[in-house]
Formats: C-alpha cells, structure tokens, sequence
C-alpha cells in the first residue's frame, strides 16, 4: 500500500437519533484489495458499507474515494456498486435487461456495444444463454449471479457486497466463495465484503476489519487475524479458542492446569477488559500415543466429551487444577475418534502457540 | 351440518340479487310468482331513457375523477406508510382509514353542512366526488399498502445505485411492479363511487348520479321492472370489475414473487 489508498475513512460518526452506528472509523483499503467487514449482527458492518454507497450521510468524517470527498455525492453519482443481501433483481425485467440496466445510462453505448458487453458479463458469472430468462424463475445462486454481473458489467471502482452469501446453503456458499475470489483476481476490482461469518472472510479477504458495536476492533490479514488477535473479543469471536486463567509472575506466566512459561515464550499478549487469561487455539496441541514423548510440554488429563465432526473429532480433557476443559482436536486420521469418554489423555502443548490476554 | 349451514348462508346472501335478472326479464309490473313470461322489453326502455343517460353519465364522471384522486392520494399516503417512519404514523394512518368504518349517513351530513352552511358552496357533481374520495381513499390505502408491503426497497436502492435519480427510479422500477395494485385500487374505487347511495344523494344538486336516480324511479311501480333491468346491468358490471382488479392484484404478487397472503376481497 505505497500509492495512495482508494478508499479512505476518517473519523466516521453515525448517529441514528441517540443511537451511535459508527464510532470514529478510520480505514485505508488499497485499490485491488478483498476487504471484508466482519463483525456479529448490530456491529455497524452494513452501516458503514452504506455509507461508502451513498444510502447513508455520515455525521462526521469524510470519506473518499478515488481522492475525491464523497461528502453529499449521492449514490449515483459514486463510482461505487452494490451486490445488495436480497440481490434485488428488478423482478419485472429479464436477465439481460437486468443485466443490461446500468448500461442504458451511459449514452456513449449503442445498443450492440451493450448486448456485447451483457454477454460477456453473463458469461463472466457463469450464466452464458441465461439472458432471454425470466428473472423471477432463476434459482437463489442464479440471482446472485445476475446481481454481479449487473454491478461489475459497469466496472465500478469499488464492489460492495452485503452478505451476498447468507441466503444460500453450505454448499452452494462455498461454492461461491471461491468463484467471488476468482471473479475479484480476473476483474482487479476492489471487493469490500459485509460478513457475519468469520470463515467467510478468512477464506476470501486479502484483509479484514472485525467491528464491534461501531467500532473497528482490529484491522489485519486472516492469518495473522487468527494467530494474533489483539484482543480477547476478537479471538473469541474469530474461530474456537480455549481460555485459561493464568497469574503474570516477574517474567513468568502461570497458567491454570499448564504450569509455569517464560513471558518470552509466548507467542503473543493482546488485551483483555477481565482477568489475565491465556488462550490456546485446539489445533495447536497435539494428542500423544502409549510411548510417545513430546517434543515440548506435555499435560495429562481426563476426557469428558468426545465432539465427532466427520473429518475431525474435538476432545474435551479436564485438566487437574482447571475449573473448565480444555478442547483439543484432531482429524480423524484413522477414520474414528482415538479416545472416548472417560479415558485418560496425554497432549503434547507449545508455549509458541500461547497468547497472554492481560 | 358445517356444509348445509354454508349453503344456507350463501342462499340468505344471494338469493335477493338472484332475483334481480328473474324480474327484470319477466313479463309483468307486478313483482311476484308466478312469473308472467320473458321479455326484454325493460332493458329496451332503458335503452330510451334519456334521464337515465344522464345520470349514467353523471355518475361515470364521479366515479372516474373519485377513482383517479383516490388512488394518487393512496399512493403517496401507502408509501408513506410502509417506507417511512415519522411522529404520530400510526395515528395518522388510523385517522385516514376511519371513513372505511364510520356510517355513511354520517359522512353525508355533517359533509353537506360543511360545504351549505360553512363554504356556502353550490352543491354540484364535484361535491360529490370531494365526498366519495374521501370513502375511496382508504380502500386505495389499503390495496396499495400491499403492493409497496410486497415491494423489495433494495430495488429501488439497486436501481439507484447504478446511476439513476429517484424520480427514473419511480417511473422505471416502482411503477411498473405496483401497477397491478394501482389498477386494482382504480377498480375498486370506481366501483364503491358507482355504487354510492347516501352521500351522493345529500350531495348531489340537479345532477343525479345512477343510485339517486334509481332511487327516485322507485316512487313510480311501473317502473320497478325497469330498475330490476337496471339493476341487472349494474350487477353484471360490478362483478366484471371487481374480478378484474382480482386477476390485477394478483398478477402483481406473481410478478413481485411473493406468496398470496390472501386477498382484499
């Protein structure tokens, strides 16, 4: 992000009445980035992607795009599109003529130079053939499809896009999560995501913003999202992680059930508003066989619950001088959980895989 | 049991407008059985009538202009309702919708002391139309509520978004998918103006409308027939038209593709 950024917020206010929407924004997304808005619902994720689009004044700060303050543009003036959560396919039209609507305005298009570029975007979603159709006959992925088409067939600068993918089932989801990333590399759009789903944005995202209560709680890649989350809000909210009381000692750690680690060792320390807690994600520990050794630290315990999730299996192990369990996981390499209920269980932990909230 | 009380009840509902055409092709003044032979000849009188062609004429006029102000004023008062939120809505609303319930004799009265003793205007045919758009609008509403209910508003932000103002928005989009609500709300108005008795006979000055009119032929027994054949007419009419705003309304959900959640009528 050398050259200036595309998108730039500061200071982003929302007030609805007495409610507080958004509370002093700042981002830069970079021309070309997959930016994702994660955040649970009431967070301010759609608010703020609103008022990039225009369907929302600001009451204070400024955004710009493109160098330019979009204070009082209205939407259709931005050089902004939306894939919208309903899809909101003009149900009266037919797909091409959806397909097709943005393009009327532009008066420096004949007609041919609109029927071709329809077809190439059709055919860009996957929809080759499909522009004679009914909108209202096309199935729920087909519609969104027709919403992509609609929005990139202009080639906006920004592509906004609101839960685009919670009306659809699992598999449809995933199926499109891949084809949005591909769609964003062959375009060279810059993508901003609104998700609740926080697999979602760590599958698709360049970067992420987590939003709480209109606020922006961390701004980072999915990796480093996932391993060095700054805050105990945001590790929880960001896929399974355990939390261990521990007490900070001159330059030790002591955690609940664990023992005692250098505060070198860690991997990191985040902050947290309660009690000093580490946290260890369960992928992170690994179960140890009759006559293996670790090659770190090693902890014993007795397993409570056995979590069978198909290709993998969570097991809770309670820890001798823990009030809660840790959860472990495993793929189930040999086709079935190793332990059951009751057995006792040996892990091997590294103090690496450690974060200090305090 | 449940199936003989049905049909009891729909014979205690039907059976007197049924006997509307039987007495209107029957051959005789007097209206009773037995039945005197067919003829056509009432419908032929009204065919004559040029009294009855003014009053025809009269209450086309009401009824249109009444349908047409019903629904502009439902329009802005149904979108109003479901895409805004403003102080006091639900009393505001409430307050339109009243006339649906509050007794026509009402209505009649205390309108035609406002427009005698307080305007001081002349009673005329545009009396009667203030009057019946006032009873229409609200049956306009409530059509039109629907309609925008069944509307996405992310169609109209959509359209927006990719570059046209709000007015082209309105034209191109909104329009269009609640058109068949706005026919059905014209139809429906129309015919509750047609239909219209009290008001317009409190209302109407030297102009009768078709209800007045009929109203008045009732003093003279040689001419019931010829109102039964009036009548007929009406009826017949009445029952096109409120199919047609059916068949309207829901060709809109068809085209908005929502589920039918029941209908007005």
């Amino acid at each position: 992000m050398s050259a200036e950024p595309l998108i730039r917020l500061r200071g982003v206010q929302k007030y609805y009445n007495d409610y507080h929407a958004l509370r002093g924004i700042d981002l830069d997304i970079a021309e070309g980035e997959f930016f994702s808005l994660l955040g649970p619902s009431g967070c301010g994720k759609t608010t703020l992607l609103r008022t990039i689009a225009g369907f929302e004044d600001v009451s204070d700060g400024s955004v710009m795009l493109a160098g330019q303050d979009m204070g009082g543009v209205p939407p259709n003036k931005r050089p902004t599109n939306m894939v919208f959560q309903s899809y909101a396919i003009f149900p009266h039209l037919s797909v091409a003529q959806n397909v097709a609507f943005g393009l009327r305005k532009r008066s420096d298009l004949n007609a041919q130079a609109r029927d071709a570029l329809v077809a190439e975007a059709l055919d860009m979603v996957g929809l080759d053939g499909f522009g004679a159709r009914a909108a209202h006959a096309l199935s729920g992925g087909q519609r969104q499809r027709v919403a992509l088409a609609r929005a990139l067939v202009l080639r906006p600068k920004v592509l906004l896009l609101d839960e685009p993918l919670s009306a659809l089932d699992k598999k449809m989801r995933e199926q499109m999560q891949v084809e949005l990333i591909r769609l964003q590399r062959q375009v060279g759009i810059t993508f901003i995501l609104v998700t609740h789903d926080q697999e979602e944005a760590l599958v698709m995202s360049d970067r992420i913003a987590v939003m709480f209560d209109g606020s922006v709680a961390q701004i980072a890649e999915a990796e480093a999202l996932y391993r060095r989350p700054t805050s105990r809000r945001v590790a929880e909210f960001i896929g399974v992680m355990n939390f261990l009381p521990a007490s900070v000692v001159h330059e030790d750690v002591s955690i609940a059930g664990l023992g005692s680690i250098p505060l070198t060792a860690l991997q990191g320390t985040a902050s947290t508003d309660g009690a000093p807690m580490v946290g260890l994600r369960p992928e992170t520990a690994t179960l140890l066989f009759d006559g293996q050794t670790a090659p770190d630290r090693e902890a014993q315990g007795t397993v409570t619950e056995v979590v069978y999730y198909g290709d993998m299996t969570y097991y809770d192990i309670a820890l001798e001088g823990a009030e809660t369990p840790i959860r472990l996981s495993m793929r189930n390499v040999f086709g079935r959980p190793v332990l059951e209920r009751g057995a006792s269980a040996r892990f091997a932990w590294s103090p690496g895989a450690v974060t200090l909230f305090r | 049991m449940l199936r003989g009380y049905t049909i009891a009840f729909l014979i205690f509902l039907y059976a007197p407008i049924l006997l509307l055409p039987v007495f209107a092709f029957n051959d005789g003044t007097v209206i009773a059985f037995p039945l005197d032979g067919f003829t056509t000849k009432w419908f032929a009188q009204l065919w004559t009538n040029t009294e009855l062609h003014g009053a025809l004429g009269n209450s086309l006029f009401v009824a249109s202009v009444s349908a047409v102000l019903s629904v502009l004023l439902g329009l802005a008062a149904a979108r109003a309702n479901i895409r805004y939120r403003f102080p006091a809505k639900a009393a505001a609303m409430g307050l339109i919708m009243v006339p649906l319930v509050l007794p026509e004799i009402i209505v009649a009265t205390s309108l035609l002391v406002v427009v005698v003793r307080l305007l001081d205007w002349d009673l005329s045919l545009w009396t009667v139309v203030a009057a019946h758009v006032l009873i229409c609008t609200p049956f306009a509403i409530a059509i039109l509520n629907a309609s925008f209910q069944s509307l996405d508003p992310a169609l109209e932000e959509a359209a927006i978004d990719l570059g046209y103002t709000r007015p082209e928005t309105f034209r191109l989009i909104t329009l269009p998918l609640i058109m068949p609500g706005i026919v059905a709300a014209l139809l429906i108005s129309f015919t509750i103006s047609l239909d219209e008795f009290i008001i317009a006979f409190f209302l109407t000055g030297a102009e009768p409308t078709l209800p007045v009119y009929i109203w008045s032929l009732l003093r003279f027994p040689r001419q019931i027939p010829v109102v039964m054949a009036l009548g007929t007419i009406l009826m017949a009419v009445s029952i096109l038209i409120l199919i047609l705003a059916e068949l309207s309304r829901r060709r809109g959900l068809r085209r908005a593709g929502v589920k039918d959640g029941g209908g007005f009528l």
